[in-house]
């Protein structure tokens, strides 16, 4: 089972639409076992599959809605509540992910609430309570049983819930604008993934996959930024040789009364579909080589 | 017309960027860095520092009936002033492990092991490799570990030494070992690398008292293993375990090198140019040219000329200098005649 995180802790880099074309990409058109797990407080990743509800705890948060399978008049689930997210998982609860309407897709929601106080959980305690808890769950037998793939949607940000993020994960990849702020981004992830790496015992790596650059438009600044990136002895050969471009059909599909709903559901022809297959492709080679 | 705009992410962002890469790519998975109970800990019997006390003595206490309880007690007392300041600061450097079985077993740390369990700590903080070091690195990590202290003995340190190059000669056969090889090992300084090969390679008089812990100091154990004549060699030994400073030995060396280098000159070659003068040669001692001045002068036949050398200042070499030529041409005068 590969598990596959995209990471950059500046925000709006395209980290959940990069999430959602690998996850369907993976599922859809090779029809790997996927499970999308969202590690966001803001929730934008499980809000593609899930009707997320508002907490009400919470106000400003979203929560998972109602199971499917969740029965009330069943003696078995009489200690739960129906909703299960990801954040489980810090509470020592099980997590039961929600299907979705992409076949071989399931995901994992996040929970505002439950995150981000994982998030804020005191520093002596990080380390048991939350940096390996979602290595914990990964590696559990029946996940591993379960899923062929795992795509994680990571917070904009270096703390507890990235970093347990980069401790689970065998792949990483940092999607980001070439903009001088993305790439300060990329440095952050970089830290981590060093923080991480000198740990790892030396066969089961934490593998950078690369840079991917998203959003790119023609315009000298991102060209030259990414130029200056490639032109890197040490940066460049990190950097993928595919590329997202700026374009609008990505943030359509993500409307929820869109149709398609999939970019792979478009002609083979149209130019957002072969460019994601390209780069889905691309990324896939190199994971599951 | 302006200039068309040009850019990039600045300096010290790509020098951050990169250097993160390369300490990926040429440490991951090397070691980490953790906080161990001591309860997991045990001591490498193969560490090269001799520690008589152990893990048993500290946490049952030493046996009266020990053989060695004299030496442990002493230990014992050491380490509780360590185990003092660990309880108020902490151990500053992680110990350095390596995982055997359910147990860690401590490269280098031995004795901050012993005193965090004095000062009644659960847990350490440890560099832990991930694999048992190999031979010659293991060894190499407890030296580093140990240049660092002071209280090694020189016989210690050697043992040490001899253990690096034992490992060394494991993986490369039949390498050459030179002071600057060892240094490129090391990390040492030419000079410290060819003084512990001097002190290894000594004689075994030298040897065993740096065995005895009678010479402790490097620098002369190289110094007095250099020494040919073994008379002169065990005259040096005395002086050292006596007390003598290095400079002191040194110069009794250089006294009996010039004894017996003046009753072994006066036979001179008859090489070169034929010599037709004599030179007199220079020194810095201005004492040796005013005892020379007033012992001829305080001869009957010269006493006349003392009242010349009375106005002398004998601190000015320039002086002293113009006082011995006018000797030497009175003297030379004096006795033409």
């Amino acid at each position: 089972m590969e598990i596959i995180a995209f990471v950059n802790n500046k925000g709006g880099v395209g980290k959940t639409t990069c999430s959602k074309l690998m996850a369907e990409y993976l599922s859809k058109i090779k029809n790997r076992r996927t499970l999308c797990i969202d590690f966001d407080p803001q929730c934008n990743f499980s809000h593609q599959y899930l009707n997320m509800e508002i907490d009400p705890a919470a106000p400003e948060g979203l929560m998972p809605p109602v199971h499917p399978d969740y029965d009330d008049t069943d003696p078995d689930d009489n200690d739960w509540d129906g909703r299960s997210s990801i954040a489980e998982i810090f509470y020592g609860q099980g997590v039961v992910p929600y299907p979705t309407y992409v076949p071989n897709l399931d995901i994992a929601p996040g929970h505002a609430e439950k995150l981000l106080s994982a998030e804020s959980v005191r520093r002596s305690e990080v380390v048991e309570k939350v940096h390996k808890q979602l290595a914990n769950f990964l590696n559990s037998p029946d996940v591993q049983a379960e899923y062929d793939a795992v795509v994680i949607d990571t917070a904009p940000s270096k703390g507890p819930l990235t970093i347990s993020v980069m401790k689970a994960s065998t792949h990483i990849i940092i999607p980001s604008v070439m903009e001088e702020q993305p790439v300060q981004g990329i440095y952050g992830m970089l830290q981590l993934w060093m923080q991480e790496s000198l740990i790892r015992e030396k066969n089961r790596p934490l593998t950078l996959v690369g840079i991917l650059p998203n959003m790119f438009k023609q315009t000298r600044l991102h060209k030259d930024i990414l130029t200056s990136l490639q032109d890197n002895a040490a940066i460049g050969k990190y950097v993928l040789p595919v590329k997202f471009s700026q374009r609008i059909v990505f943030a359509e599909v993500d409307a929820a009364d869109s149709t398609p709903r999939s970019i792979f559901d478009y002609q083979d022809l149209h130019v957002a579909k072969s460019e994601a297959m390209e780069v889905c492709q691309h990324i896939a080679e190199r994971i599951f080589a | 017309m302006s200039k068309k705009k040009r850019f990039g992410i600045s300096e010290a962002l790509t020098r951050g960027l990169s250097e993160t890469i390369h300490v990926v790519e040429n440490n991951s998975g090397l070691f980490r860095n953790v906080i161990l109970p001591l309860s997991r800990i045990e001591l490498d019997p193969d560490n090269p520092r001799k520690l008589a006390i152990d893990l048993s003595d500290i946490r049952q206490g030493i046996r009266p009936e020990d053989t060695n309880y004299q030496r442990k007690q002493e230990e014992l007392e050491r380490l509780k002033e360590l185990a003092h300041t660990i309880k108020s600061n902490g151990v500053i450097n992680p110990v350095v492990v390596y995982k055997l079985g359910e147990f860690y077993r401590v490269v280098a740390g031995e004795r901050r092991c012993l005193a965090s369990i004095l000062a009644g700590k659960q847990e350490i903080e440890a560099r832990v490799f991930n694999e048992k070091p190999k031979g010659f690195e293991l060894k190499l990590i407890q030296w580093v570990e140990n240049t660092a202290r002071e209280d090694l003995t020189l016989d210690e340190r050697l043992g040490n030494i001899r253990d690096i190059i034992r490992e060394y000669l494991i993986q490369n056969d039949n390498a050459e070992v030179t002071a600057t090889l060892l240094k490129n090992i090391t990390g040492l300084s030419l000079s410290q690398t060819s003084y512990y090969l001097a002190a290894m390679n000594a004689p075994a008089d030298v040897q065993s008292e740096i065995r005895n812990g009678n010479i402790r100091n490097l620098d002369k154990a190289a110094l007095i293993a250099g020494i040919a004549s073994p008379l002169l060699r065990k005259q040096a030994i005395e002086a050292c375990v006596n007390g003598y400073s290095l400079k002191e030995i040194k110069s009794i060396i250089s006294q009996q090198k010039l004894l017996k280098k003046n009753k072994a000159d006066l036979k001179t070659t008859n090489r070169g140019r034929q010599t037709v003068k004599i030179n007199m040669g220079t020194t810095l001692s201005v004492e040796v040219i005013r005892k020379i001045i007033e012992s001829v002068t305080s001869r009957k036949e010269f006493d006349k000329y003392m009242t010349i050398f009375t106005e002398v200042n004998w601190t000015d070499l320039r002086q002293t200098t113009k006082a011995f030529r006018q000797l030497i041409e009175l003297m030379e005068r004096e006795m033409a005649i």
